[in-house]
């Protein structure tokens, strides 16, 4: 990919508004994000300090928002920024963040220091700073529809096993349905599964549900490159079939960022409301369940834990829901010490686990997990994103540790009342 | 003199710095625009905002015990300063001769002295914190070591003129007092304001999403 | 009489100076023309005239040179009894030409022997040379704390030394007008720091003090005077004897010093004249003995040895000044495989030039 310095700083510019002037405004350089970002607890590597992965952002704004910086920029006292920052940053900026967001809970001033790196990261993909495997995730996402390549002949393949596995016809752009899921393409690909388990949910709950076959991809590789142009191409894409199928909500599936982009920046992206509503399967399952059309029996009695997507909880706000469903389902729910809003992240998250040449460094984080879980001592982890569900997969084959992942929605639908009562974890 | 120059003018000058740079640098805060967020909320952001304005005093757990050194300098170094500052008498009495127009009940002299202590034993242990650690050493700039150092010197003038005997020493004070307010628009030392705008936006971002930050 | 006090007063800043001070200008009225006579007559007419001068009995009385009665008074307060302290006499006479003048020649000693060794020694090179690899020696909370006592103590020392030799050395320089100032100011600032400084000593003793229990090993090193006599350096731990030593010093004339530094900053707890008379005296006695270790201490950080800072600044120190100077936890480091290369070092201090991660290395944070 060419490098274009000015439209970088341009892009970066453009980004600067009143938060981040005031965020740089109120930081003391305290280091405490650092205590709160795994990328340094698990290397001490300084260098991975949040805030610090901010200095080209940072140095733009003092150039052009303070009388200092622009001072010095005319004095010659500071050099201005560089196509050589953008150079040395774009590892810092891609590979040692997962926007996870555990350091804007941590600042003392409350700087939202994810938010700031979401958009730094506007600039370095303007500027062609980017990691070569989260451009070819992006390009594929715009050309074929999928980060990973996953095209509707795939997903229909893959619903066919659904289908033959369940009985149940799953059913394909069915105007006027209540519900349009999506799915990422992790899920298609490694863990249909999770396909089957919201297939057989809503069949027990009765829920009116349709797939499209024009946007059945819930990831946005857009919102982790950090380019508005291919985040609101992909979100337009699920916003044209959702408002064309008539439909009254769009499930966003287990997938982290999925959610991110599609409930929090989708709107913004498009420039204007959805005519539809966004719903977490979380979510959507947790309503059910209090409604009462979702009936469960039986208790899983294995010891267990939920490992917090970040951007489904610290970003986005599902919290409740998962912890809901669990106690109706397990018995031996406990948390770990860091849980909620405050999780510690898997280490994949941010388009890290779609970026190659982080591989090493992602493996290393995982660390933090790790100690996580052999604290705990539970050998059962619950999850709900595909993304972190791959990730932690690795990370404990890595460590030769002897934990199983498993996905709550699947968890869910094993103890459907109609289900076989056989249903257990370890049985997976 | 020189004396005359401290006491009048110059402290004149300092305030209108102070005043007009903080202001500006508020301004221009604003001026840079936040875009309206479409997404529905699922609770109101003022709410969050207000919420995270004073629940970021209280430290996360797990960052409380790995940051503890800065944590609790960091709180003896501003309980002690904001106690000091606007509850010493003497500082009522400046005050309220110079600006308000009307006093308000001091510390006693011996509370007076402890939170200058607690100030003091704060400020050094950040100083030195930002010296010696890794994280500080690499994000510190010139201004972080400008702004310390000034605050501890106007604290250090201040407690060797305690004895409010001899006037060259309260006009050092004052004199370095006054660079102090005129640097302060011009640094990092602005957080004393900014702080609410960074954590009002954060809040009312956390709070539209059902987080409390 | 009265206006030779006024630098005395600003100098020693005792409150049973002022107490003295203020009882004489109460008295000095009454007392001026018999005081006055009673000095020049005495001698005469004790010889020519038996009869006994009431007004010198009752000077006699007063003076009270045979010792403290305390007599009445209707003026509540510490020492309110005794219109005068004979004692403050023999304490100023101590104070002016015992502790200013030995205590002056102890630290220029001090001083000079040091300066001596510089030219003798020289810098203390590590055998070996400074290699790329290198031992954790200090958390940064450790080095934390030092510098903060450091700090404190120099201003501590800084401040007091001025009080104390401000007549001799300073008043003939800056003169008595610059000096009242500069005794002022010191003054204040030594007595709000002082707490600190106790604060500091706790600091220190609670983080040092398991690393400092003599064992085995540590008289040999003091009888071969730590590698000064011969030529071989002799093996230690963590801390040498030398080191150990200094540490309890602190630890011991820190409680004395901190001790009587508050008996005199907080005269509010019925100490009579006296009592601040003894601490004041035990105070200087410490805090010049502590100075004069510390310069030592200095020194060798200093100019006196090669690697001896690093620890101390960085976290690490050089392996082979460590084997040279520590060589029983260099040993027991190496064992445990605890053993760092300069590059790891410089990436966790975040100094590396580019590259990723750094590899795992040494907990430093969380202090």
């Amino acid at each position: 990919m060419s490098h274009d310095f000015a439209k970088g700083v341009a892009a970066l510019e453009s980004q600067i508004d009143s938060r981040v002037a005031a965020y740089f405004s109120s930081c003391v350089h305290c280091g405490l994000c650092a205590e709160a970002c795994l990328f340094y607890t698990e290397t001490q590597d300084p260098r991975y300090t949040p805030i610090y992965k901010l200095e080209p952002m940072r140095r733009l704004w003092k150039e052009q928002h303070t009388f200092w910086g622009k001072f010095a920029i005319k004095l010659g006292l500071s050099k201005p920024l560089s196509d050589q920052d953008f150079a040395d940053w774009e590892e810092l900026v891609y590979d040692s963040c997962t926007l996870c967001g555990r350091c804007s809970m941590v600042c003392p001033v409350g700087n939202d220091i994810t938010y700031m790196i979401r958009k730094e990261r506007e600039g370095f993909a303007a500027a062609g700073y980017t990691p070569p495997g989260l451009q070819e995730a992006t390009h594929r996402a715009l050309t074929i529809g999928s980060p990973m390549g996953v095209t509707l002949k795939t997903l229909q393949a893959a619903l066919r096993h659904v289908e033959r596995n369940t009985g149940l016809s799953i059913p394909m752009d069915r105007q006027g349905a209540d519900y349009m899921a999506l799915f990422s393409s992790m899920e298609v690909v490694n863990f249909p599964e999770y396909i089957e388990s919201v297939a057989c949910i809503f069949d027990a709950a009765r829920v009116s549900w349709t797939i499209s076959s024009q946007a059945f991809e819930a990831t946005n590789s857009g919102i982790q490159i950090g380019s508005r142009e291919a985040a609101r191409e992909i979100v337009g894409r699920v916003v044209d079939a959702a408002e064309s199928l008539g439909v009254k909500y769009v499930i966003s599936p287990e997938c982290g960022h999925a959610y991110t982009a599609i409930r929090w920046e989708g709107p913004n992206l498009i420039g204007r409301p959805y005519k539809f509503e966004i719903i977490h399967i979380l979510e959507l399952l947790d309503q059910l369940q209090q409604e009462g059309r979702l009936k469960l029996s039986g208790l899983t009695e294995t010891p267990l834990t939920f490992h917090d997507p970040c951007q489904i909880v610290r970003r986005g706000g599902v919290i409740e829901p998962p912890r809901d469903l669990l106690g109706k389902v397990a018995s031996g729910f406990v948390e770990m010490a860091d849980h909620g809003e405050m999780n510690w992240c898997c280490g994949g998250g941010g388009g890290v686990s779609a970026n190659e040449r982080a591989e090493g460094l992602r493996l290393k984080v995982f660390d933090r997990k790790r100690k996580q879980l052999e604290a705990l001592g539970v050998k059962t982890l619950v999850t709900a994103c595909a993304n972190c569900r791959i990730v932690l997969e690795e990370g404990i084959e890595d460590r030769d540790m002897d934990v199983e992942v498993i996905g709550l929605t699947e968890l869910v639908a094993e103890h459907l009342a109609a289900a076989p009562a056989a249903s257990s974890t370890g049985s997976e | 003199m020189i004396g005359q120059l401290i006491d009048g003018p110059l402290w004149y000058f300092s305030l209108a710095v102070f005043g007009v740079g903080m202001l500006y640098r508020l301004y221009s805060i604003l001026r840079a625009g936040v875009k309206p967020d479409l997404a529905p909320p699922r609770a109101g952001g003022g709410a969050g905002a207000l919420r995270n304005l004073f629940s970021r005093f209280v430290p996360r757990r797990d960052v409380a015990t790995r940051g503890r050194l800065t944590l609790i300098a960091g709180y003896l170094f501003h309980l002690g300063l904001f106690a000091l500052l606007f509850f010493a008498q003497p500082h009522v009495d400046f005050l309220a001769e110079r600006i308000t127009g009307f006093g308000w009940p001091a510390l006693p002299y011996w509370a007076f002295i402890i939170s200058a202590e607690l100030a003091f034993v704060g400020l050094l242990l950040l100083w030195l914190h930002r010296l010696l650690h890794p994280v500080t050493r690499l994000l510190s700039s010139v201004d972080d070591h400008i702004g310390t150092g000034l605050v501890f010197l106007v604290m250090l003038s201040g407690c060797l003129a305690l004895a409010q005997a001899f006037e060259p020493l309260r006009l050092l004070h004052l004199f370095l007092a006054e660079l102090l307010l005129i640097y302060f628009p011009f640094s990092s030392l602005m957080h004393t304001f900014t702080f609410v705008f960074s954590r009002g936006y954060t809040g009312a971002m956390m709070g539209r999403k059902g987080v409390n930050a | 009489m009265s206006r030779a006090r006024i630098p005395y007063r600003a100098v020693t800043a005792i409150q049973g100076g002022v107490f003295i001070l203020f009882c004489l200008i109460v008295l000095l009225p009454m007392l001026t023309p018999t005081a006055a006579r009673a000095q020049t007559q005495t001698n005469e007419s004790e010889r020519a005239i038996p009869v006994p001068n009431p007004s010198a009995d009752l000077w006699r009385e007063v003076r009270q040179r045979e010792g403290i009665v305390a007599g009445r008074s209707q003026v509540a307060g510490v020492d309110s009894g005794t219109l005068i302290n004979p004692y403050g006499e023999t304490w100023r006479n101590f104070r002016m030409q015992q502790l200013i003048p030995y205590s002056g020649y102890l630290l220029a000693g001090v001083l000079l022997l040091l300066t001596l060794f510089y030219f003798i020694l020289g810098k203390i090179k590590v055998d070996a040379g400074l290699g790329d690899r290198k031992l954790f020696r200090y958390t940064l909370y450790e080095r934390t704390i030092h510098w903060f006592i450091a700090s404190v103590f120099l201003f501590l020392a800084l401040t007091g030394l001025i009080l104390l030799y401000g007549r001799p050395l300073l008043i003939p320089l800056i003169g008595q007008e610059g000096f009242s100032l500069l005794a002022s100011a010191s003054k204040e600032g030594h007595n709000l720091f002082g707490p600190v400084f106790a604060v500091a000593l706790l600091l220190i003793f609670f983080r040092f003090v398991r690393r400092n229990i003599y064992q085995k090993g540590d008289l040999t090193w003091l009888l071969k005077g730590g590698g000064i006599i011969g030529k071989r350096h002799v093996p230690s731990n963590f801390f040498n004897m030398g080191e150990k030593s200094m540490f309890w010093l602190l630890a011991l004339v820190g409680v004395v010093i901190v001790g009587s530094g508050l008996v005199l900053v907080f005269p509010v707890f019925g100490q009579a004249r006296i009592t601040m008379e003894l601490a004041h005296v035990s105070h200087a006695v410490t805090t010049v003995l502590m100075i004069a270790v510390i310069l030592g201490h200095i020194y060798i950080g200093s100019v006196g040895m090669e690697g001896a800072l690093d620890g101390m600044t960085t976290g690490y120190c050089d392996l082979n000044w460590a084997r040279e100077h520590h060589a029983q936890w260099a040993e027991r480091c190496e064992q445990e495989g605890e053993v760092v290369s300069e590059s790891e070092v410089s990436s966790q201090r975040g100094e590396a030039a580019g590259g990723p991660a750094a590899p795992s290395g040494m907990q430093e944070s969380g202090q």
